[in-house]
């Protein structure tokens, strides 16, 4: 297939969530002709359900397109997707370490949010060409000299390069096209070196194994070599390689600049490491090309199936979905109310509903979730340290010396009329003020560190209702700090309920206490006997909330004799009860394990 | 007007019932295809108090020249039948002496009560009235949306009084202002009718009372009502054998005993039930499609054995007596043990049942929160 690597441009588009890099994709797709009109569908390149379900992209995913510029020549231009959610982050790094140019998308009617300007960083730390492009300029709301401005001002582009386009009519793709061909440089690498090629990601395939996406940075890799990965020195020998059109499609080989797959008999996943390099074993290269960091779990939640006797298959469930997403964890663990079930760790809040969604939709389960929590560090009296990603795991307070968890430093873009409202919401969630930047007369970026706890509760939806769903919010974690932190426990008549469990900053202990008290009294239904909610700190009693026993629970007529009518209704009624979880003698529903995201901030 | 509360196949006439409708019903009745002889006949589902005395004529015309309806002799304890509705009797109550033989009832409204008709429905071999009065307050009617006050009430329970001895009064709780009730049930006493009915107000979908059920009486309202009516009807002599049912010794409901053991009857009319055959089958209920296709099912459902065991358990723990051991084998081949011993075991456990070796029978609790018995079972 060699194309000479002159001819070739590799790209990414990054932009921010909804500002239209699927459409657009779409577009590039059909003016290649990449894919035939015909068998167009919407955000062609998300291939998940719950991806076009929820307009978002969650995996990466290349994809070839041959285009004749208006120079006569052919050129051969790979497009890396990236998913544009703050979850997703690493695998946007990832993807841009796989080309030499970026489309950063802006939307007209938008300008510039957060998460823009976080991948317009990493872009630009990667040395990358960036073509500003700014989309639905179709709209009557769309405001381009705005957007001009603030590619310059804000993210030091050249505004006046920007390419304007409307990924939904199509108007100014082909400049687009024009400009990835002539701005972004071609790849360099010798093809007669040593194999060099970066994994920059890997799916599963029922049929064929891990098939690993890789850019060839030198040499060239075909079927039949023999190659090893340079992380752990494994050896495959490759069986097919080609490129993504976005179906596979094999050829001969893949040469230094091409971007492309590799099937090499690779079981699972979890044998290939994400930016490892792929070399020739009979001629290897002596140095590994920069791989990328892993990314690390930051949010843990307990899942257990509904049904005690669903436990074995949502075990196979979770090692089938971990072929396909090695990004999130899971060890198995039991809880006394709950049962036996999985702690599981993820990259974020839309990371854990997506795996929750996907157990539930892909696998026929039903699962109760407990609420999401951080990893806490505990250090002991004894020295001795402990990382606990279970609020009910955490040691009794007389033998801890240090609690410490994680803070990161989140950037808040907000149109300056809902600023004081976004410092409020900061100040609630335990914030630090680090700084405003002014980015121009209508808008500014709040810079606050604060603990990831306080993000992982409700802080996005919050930011938007503050912000009347203009604020966006992009953050990095900084590390451990010190907090005055306690456990809060919840009994029901009188036995503690360890799956409601949290842990909490003292000051708001007794607030969130109370709330979650009287949350948890609405949400369980009256039962025959009554129900005994209590909320303690530290073993101490703070609130007692009730459930009144059960009134009367009788169909006073039999509905004209029709009492199969009546037998139907109640098992139907009993079916509901299944999502109910018997703890001890009382029925809790899902929703209550739940109940926590649902306290306000003054505790209502 | 039609009772904006109940969702029983309706529709609105003025005067007289049409012939159509009579003809129709004399037609199902006519070509009915199954047992025939009926112990118990009921009129009901509605008011069927506002057919003209010809058309009473008319059906129970067809009824008797369909069925052979059995006249009471004082070994023929117990009948069956339905809601205008016939049917033949399965295993035979062990306890109850009714009075009535057949038993024949008619469901009636205050309104529709003069003692012209009350000795025609008597001419007929009506032998047991059920009056509609649901409320002796006003206000409390009003807000039912009833047609009659309390002096129709009063003066129908005067007349029917005078001239049947197997009479009911039904009656609502749940209904507002609830203050109204304790009158309500000792009004009712006064009039000392052998047989009483209470019903809790349901707030049922695709009725015009369903947009306000979010204003319903509160549960423990209901609850405080309930066991008023429990206590001084218990106290006026009456028995509550059946969940919503008080009725002095010997006055039972013959024809309603057959939905509470789960035995055979047939129904007639739109959206009338039949249980013939093990199979629960229902009519066309929309009344214009009836009408050109009387006995026309709209479900048929062929209910399995274990189905059929959970509706029988189901019923039978509305009623005082429970079930006998010894009649669930008769009936089934099996112990209720075997069928059902987890269940039964939890429901004693949390007191809605009690066993006294020979039958399983539901507590007051078990009464007042009947539906988890059910749910237990099912």
């Amino acid at each position: 297939m060699t194309t000479p690597i002159e001819n070739i441009r590799n790209f990414s588009i990054i932009a921010h969530i909804d500002h239209g890099k699927s459409t657009l994709a779409d577009r590039l797709l059909e003016v290649t002709k990449t894919i035939d009109k015909r068998l167009m569908k919407e955000q062609t390149l998300d291939s998940m359900d719950i991806e076009r379900e929820r307009g978002i992209t969650i995996k990466s995913v290349a994809v070839r397109m041959n285009y004749k510029s208006k120079d006569g020549k052919d050129y051969v231009l790979n497009l890396i997707d990236t998913p544009g959610h703050v979850d997703f982050a690493y695998e946007v790094s990832r993807s841009l370490a796989a080309c030499e140019g970026a489309l950063l998308l802006v939307d007209a009617t938008q300008g510039v949010e957060a998460q823009t300007l976080a991948n317009a960083y990493k872009a630009i730390e990667q040395h990358l060409e960036i073509i500003p492009v700014i989309n639905k300029i179709d709209l009557a709301s769309a405001d381009v000299e705005s957007a001009r401005r603030q590619f310059t001002d804000i993210v030091g582009l050249d505004g006046s390069r920007a390419v304007l386009a409307s990924g939904k009519s199509g108007l100014g793709v082909e400049d687009i096209l024009e400009a990835i061909v002539e701005r972004i440089p071609p790849p360099k690498g010798d093809r007669k070196a040593p194999l060099r090629a970066l994994i920059f990601d890997a799916v599963y395939n029922d049929y064929r194994g891990v098939i690993v996406y890789l850019r060839v940075v030198e040499g060239r890799i075909a079927a039949g070599f023999k190659v090893k990965m340079m992380s752990n020195d494994e050896k495959y020998e490759v069986i097919e390689v080609g490129s993504l059109t976005p179906q596979m499609r094999a050829a001969e080989d893949l040469e230094a600049g091409e971007v492309g797959y590799m099937i090499c008999n690779i079981r699972s996943l979890d044998k290939t490491k994400i930016g490892d390099t792929v070399t020739d074993l009979l001629k290897p290269a002596t140095e590994a090309l920069p791989g990328y960091s892993e990314p690390k779990p930051v949010v843990f939640c307990g899942m257990y199936p509904a049904a005690d006797t669903d436990y074995m298959q949502l075990r196979d469930a979770l090692d089938r979905l971990r072929l396909n997403d090695c990004s999130f964890s899971f060890q198995a663990d039991s809880s006394d109310a709950l049962g036996l079930g999985y702690r599981l760790g993820f990259l974020g809040l839309l990371h854990m509903e997506i795996v929750q969604e996907r157990l539930e939709r892909e696998f026929g389960l039903t699962l109760v979730t407990t609420v999401p929590n951080v990893s806490y560090r505990v250090t002991l009296t004894s020295g001795e340290v402990m990382e606990i990603e279970n609020a009910s795991k955490m040691p009794p307070s007389n033998e801890i010396d240090v609690t410490e968890e994680p803070y990161i430093e989140a950037d808040i873009m907000v149109p300056t009329q809902y600023l004081s409202a976004v410092i409020d919401l900061c100040k609630k969630k335990r914030g630090i003020h680090i700084r405003v930047d002014y980015i121009d007369a209508n808008r500014c970026m709040a810079i606050y560190q604060m603990p990831l706890a306080e993000i992982v509760l409700d802080f996005y939806d919050k930011l938007k209702t503050y912000t009347r769903g203009y604020g966006s919010l992009e953050y990095r974690i900084l590390g451990y700090r010190p907090g005055d932190l306690v456990k809060l426990d919840i009994m029901l008549n009188g036995d503690r309920v360890d799956a409601l469990s949290c842990i909490v900053h003292r000051d708001r202990a007794a607030i969130v206490g109370r709330g979650l008290a009287a949350k948890l009294q609405k949400l369980i239904p009256r039962q025959q006997f009554e129900i005994a909610i209590q909320a303690a700190i530290g073993g101490k009693i703070i609130v007692r909330e009730t459930v009144k026993s059960m009134g009367k629970n009788v169909t006073a007529k039999c509905y004209g004799g029709d009492i199969s009518r009546k037998r139907k209704l109640l098992e139907k009624q009993k079916a509901g009860k299944k999502r109910m979880k018997q703890v001890g003698s009382v029925e809790v529903p899902q929703e209550a394990f739940m109940a926590l995201l649902k306290v306000d901030d003054d505790g209502a | 007007m039609a009772c904006p509360y109940c969702d029983f196949v309706k529709r609105p006439i003025s005067g007289d019932a049409p012939d159509e409708f009579t003809e129709a019903l004399c037609r199902e009745i006519a070509e009915f295809e199954g047992p025939g002889e009926a112990r118990s006949i009921f009129f009901g589902g509605g008011t069927p108090s506002l057919l003209s005395e010809r058309g009473f004529a008319r059906i129970f015309e067809a009824l008797h020249h369909r069925f052979e309806i059995a006249e009471g002799g004082s070994s023929s304890r117990s009948t069956a039948g339905a809601q205008s509705s016939i049917g033949r009797a399965g295993a035979r109550p062990s306890q109850i002496e009714i009075t009535s033989h057949p038993e024949i009832t008619i469901e009636v409204n205050p309104d529709d009560v003069t003692p012209e008709r009350a000795r025609f429905w008597r001419g007929l071999g009506v032998n047991r009235l059920s009056l509609g009065v649901q409320s002796f307050d006003d206000v409390v009617l009003k807000f039912l949306g009833r047609c009659h006050d309390t002096e129709a009430a009063r003066r129908a329970c005067g007349v029917i009084g005078d001239q049947f001895e197997n009479w009911g009064v039904d009656l609502i709780f749940g209904a507002k202002p609830p203050s109204a009730w304790a009158a309500s049930v000792a009004e009712c006493v006064r009039f000392a009718p052998p047989h009483v009915s209470t019903y809790g107000l349901t707030y049922e979908e695709r009725t015009p009372f369903w947009k306000q059920r979010h204003e319903a009486v509160g549960d423990d309202d209901a609850l405080a009502q309930y066991r008023h009516a429990m206590d001084a009807l218990g106290a006026a002599g009456y028995e509550h054998y059946e969940v919503s049912n008080f009725a002095r010794t010997g006055f039972e409901s013959a024809h309603n005993l057959i939905y509470w053991r789960n035995e055979e009857y047939a129904g007639f009319g739109p959206g009338a039930v039949s249980y013939l055959g093990g199979v629960r089958a229902r009519n066309l209920s929309r009344i214009d499609t009836y009408l050109t296709r009387p006995g026309e099912k709209e479900e048929s459902l062929a209910l399995s054995a274990r189905e059929t065991k959970v509706e029988t358990l189901i019923q039978h723990f509305r009623t005082r007596a429970g079930i006998e051991h010894a009649a669930y084998r008769a009936r089934f081949g099996s112990e209720i043990e075997e069928d059902f011993g987890d269940a039964i075991r939890t429901l004693a456990a949390r007191g809605l049942i009690a066993d006294d070796g020979g039958r399983l029978s539901p507590t007051r609790r078990g009464y007042e929160l009947n539906n988890e018995i059910g749910l237990a079972l099912v």
